[in-house]
């Protein structure tokens, strides 16, 4: 009964989280991954799009990559931070380059936290549900 | 060179000797500025305003004689060629000289002004070039870092699609798997984790060898860094066959080190043992005090496996080294582990070293340096020569997800000082409103010294958990409670270095006793 309950709040409000990687293939995998972990997710593959999208769908939180096409993923954080409803979505920076340098200047920018590629799965869903708990831009309840 | 006058500095006490040179450089053929002083002090006061293009040095002055004179003038300006023209004909300290860096060494009476000429002119040449070499291994080594950097960068990509693409196949997330189609994939996700920690060691080596490793060195339990160690590496160990023991004193000392650095340290000795350690094998980890040097914990990784021969004994620290009779399993990473490890070690002010017979077994030994507070201190709680009335005392807090701390512990460190100057700033006493105990992460105290508007500050985990943590990656709140302490006694008569100890117990007292945890 109180599962059930629980289920039907879930899908009311399943938290919506964008994907900014120009890679596909890694783009369809954290999409499967996330999904499996009952969120919702919208992909884009470049910084241009990323700030058209994120105006358009109004995600919970961000999974950014840094280097893109049309505006690297500094430029996306900068751009989201010029818009008061987009500014206070969690970024959450996932790249393949060296933390050395790129970690501390990601975090200045904006971003709730840097992971370099490949991250551990669990460490990132961990730090994606406390994002979203500590409640920037979302307050529904959290998908377990 | 050929357009501008060559400006030499001489140095040279000998009045007559000096203007003779001088007569001599002047009538050559190209044209020469000559500064002439007769004293080391002075030629060095000469170079801080102005460097010459070539240093023209006679050995015995009254300030100075011999080798000194050339040494001094080297490190002062080790750009600039210095040719020796002495009216000692001594082969062995000409040598001696040209070994240091010294252009040429020129016997006086022995030599024309033609030869003098070519002499300046051809060393002025020599360290041009040398000067040449120099940046061009500079922007070599730019480039390899650059070159490894962009690599490990590229490597990354693909391996992180394996990656993610193999541990949703594991998972489950995408359909059920065959138990045998679970173990190969255990075998690629395997494969995948080598190759990441293989990137991850190129770039540190890289960092080694410039020096630039990040190590944050602070009050660490090193008990629990080894059975943290060990925790980690058992099911390895048990996968093998492999006993893994572990002989802690009763009582080790904390040690001033960093964590998480000195775990990856223990985590790589005993992955080494275990694999070079046959089934049915054991696998020692120890930590002690040893009587003659107590300033030190020692911990040693002993295994029982077939032992490094000796001729390779001495190179088993060295970059990309690899036992030669290591069967291809054994096999797994660049041959990079052990120099990253030791290199870790040296750099925390420990040594590394390695025994071992073969056929019996190698111990991988190395130390770390004890923590003192007294030691750490000295520097913050003195102020000329005299311990400073009071210090604070300042209790932090970290919540598990904090928006406002992240990264690393050097971060931490800066996000509280400039808590605490602003605190200060607003109110010069430091009171802020003490806390109530709530479920942080983490605890640990700062002692900051305090004059008026300048804070120095050094922080110390004294209590709370110790050892590698998890790493606050994003969120939440810095929670801060100071107290003043007065430190200052006026009529002591101990030492400071005395004194320094006395507020060093005072304080860990302090904190034993809650006076900061109300």
């Amino acid at each position: 009964m109180r599962a059930e309950e629980q289920n039907v709040g879930l899908q009311m409000t399943r938290a919506k989280i964008m994907v900014v990687d120009d890679d596909p293939d890694l783009r369809q995998a954290l999409s499967l991954r996330l999904r499996a972990n009952n969120f919702d997710t919208v992909n884009v593959c470049d910084g241009y799009s990323a700030i058209a999208m994120a105006q358009k769908e109004k995600p919970h939180l961000i999974i950014l990559d840094l280097g893109l096409p049309a505006g690297d993923g500094f430029a996306v954080l900068k751009n989201l931070q010029q818009y008061p409803a987009l500014s206070v979505i969690p970024v959450i920076v996932l790249s393949a380059r060296d933390p050395e340098g790129n970690e501390k200047r990601t975090l200045e920018s904006g971003a709730v936290a840097f992971f370099q590629k490949p991250a551990d799965n669990e460490e990132l869903l961990g730090v994606i549900r406390a994002s979203l708990q500590a409640g920037w831009g979302w307050g529904g309840c959290l998908p377990s | 060179m050929e357009h501008q006058p060559a400006r030499i500095l001489l140095i040279e006490d000998n009045p007559g000797d000096a203007d003779l040179i001088r007569l001599r450089l002047v009538e050559s053929k190209s044209e020469v500025h000559v500064n002439c002083v007769p004293r080391l002090s002075d030629a060095l006061a000469c170079l801080e305003s102005e460097t010459p293009s070539l240093v023209l040095l006679d050995l015995n002055l009254p300030d100075s004689h011999g080798a000194e004179t050339f040494r001094r003038i080297l490190q002062k300006a080790p750009n600039v060629p210095v040719v020796i023209l002495s009216g000692q004909d001594d082969e062995a300290l000409a040598i001696k000289a040209v070994h240091s860096g010294v252009q040429d060494y020129l016997v006086k009476g022995d030599i024309t002004s033609k030869q003098l000429e070519r002499a300046l002119h051809y060393a002025v040449e020599r360290q041009g070039l040398l000067h040449a070499l120099e940046i061009s291994r500079k922007q070599q080594i730019e480039f390899k870092n650059q070159f490894l950097s962009h690599v490990s960068h590229e490597l990354r990509t693909p391996l992180t699609c394996i990656h993610q693409y193999v541990t949703l196949l594991l998972d489950g997330l995408v359909g059920p798997m065959l138990p045998d189609q679970t173990d190969y994939l255990k075998t690629v996700l395997k494969s995948v984790n080598q190759l990441h920690a293989m990137i991850r060691d190129l770039l540190e080596a890289t960092r080694a060898e410039t020096g630039k490793l990040r190590i944050e060195p602070r009050c660490t339990d090193i008990g629990e860094l080894v059975k943290q160690a060990v925790a980690m590496m058992r099911p390895t160990a048990a996968e093998k066959h492999i006993s893994l023991e572990v002989i802690l004193d009763k009582a080790i000392p904390l040690v001033y080190a960093d964590p998480d650095r000195t775990l990856e340290v223990l985590i790589n000795l005993l992955d080494n043992g275990i694999k070079f350690t046959p089934p049915e094998g054991s696998v020692v980890v120890k930590a002690s005090m040893v009587e003659t040097d107590l300033s030190a914990v020692y911990l040693s990784v002993t295994d029982s496996g077939r032992g490094i021969p000796p001729g390779s004994l001495s190179q088993v620290f060295e970059r990309l080294f690899q036992d030669p009779d290591a069967v291809d399993g054994s096999r797994t990473g660049l041959g990079l582990g052990l120099y990253i490890a030791k290199e870790i070690v040296t750099q925390q002010n420990g040594r590394m070293w390695v025994a071992s017979q073969p056929g019996i077994g190698s111990t991988f030994s190395f130390t770390l340096p004890l923590y003192s507070l007294a030691k750490l201190l000295f520097p913050l709680i003195t102020h000329k020569g005299h311990l400073r009335e009071s210090i604070t005392l300042v209790r932090v807090e970290l919540t598990p997800i904090s928006k406002v701390l992240r990264g690393s512990w050097k971060e931490t460190c800066e996000k509280c000082l400039e808590v605490l100057r602003r605190c200060i700033y607003v109110d010069k006493d430091l009171v802020l409103p003490p806390m109530e105990s709530s479920g942080a992460v983490e605890t640990f105290f700062i002692v900051a010294a305090i004059d008026m508007e300048r804070v120095s500050i050094m922080m110390d985990r004294i209590h709370g958990q110790v050892g590698a943590q998890p790493k606050l990656k994003a969120g939440g709140t810095l929670r801060v409670a100071a107290e003043k302490l007065p430190v200052s006694n006026r009529d002591d008569s101990r030492t400071l270095e005395e004194q320094v100890w006395g507020v060093a117990d005072y304080i860990t007292e302090s904190i034993q006793q809650g006076l900061c945890s109300k």
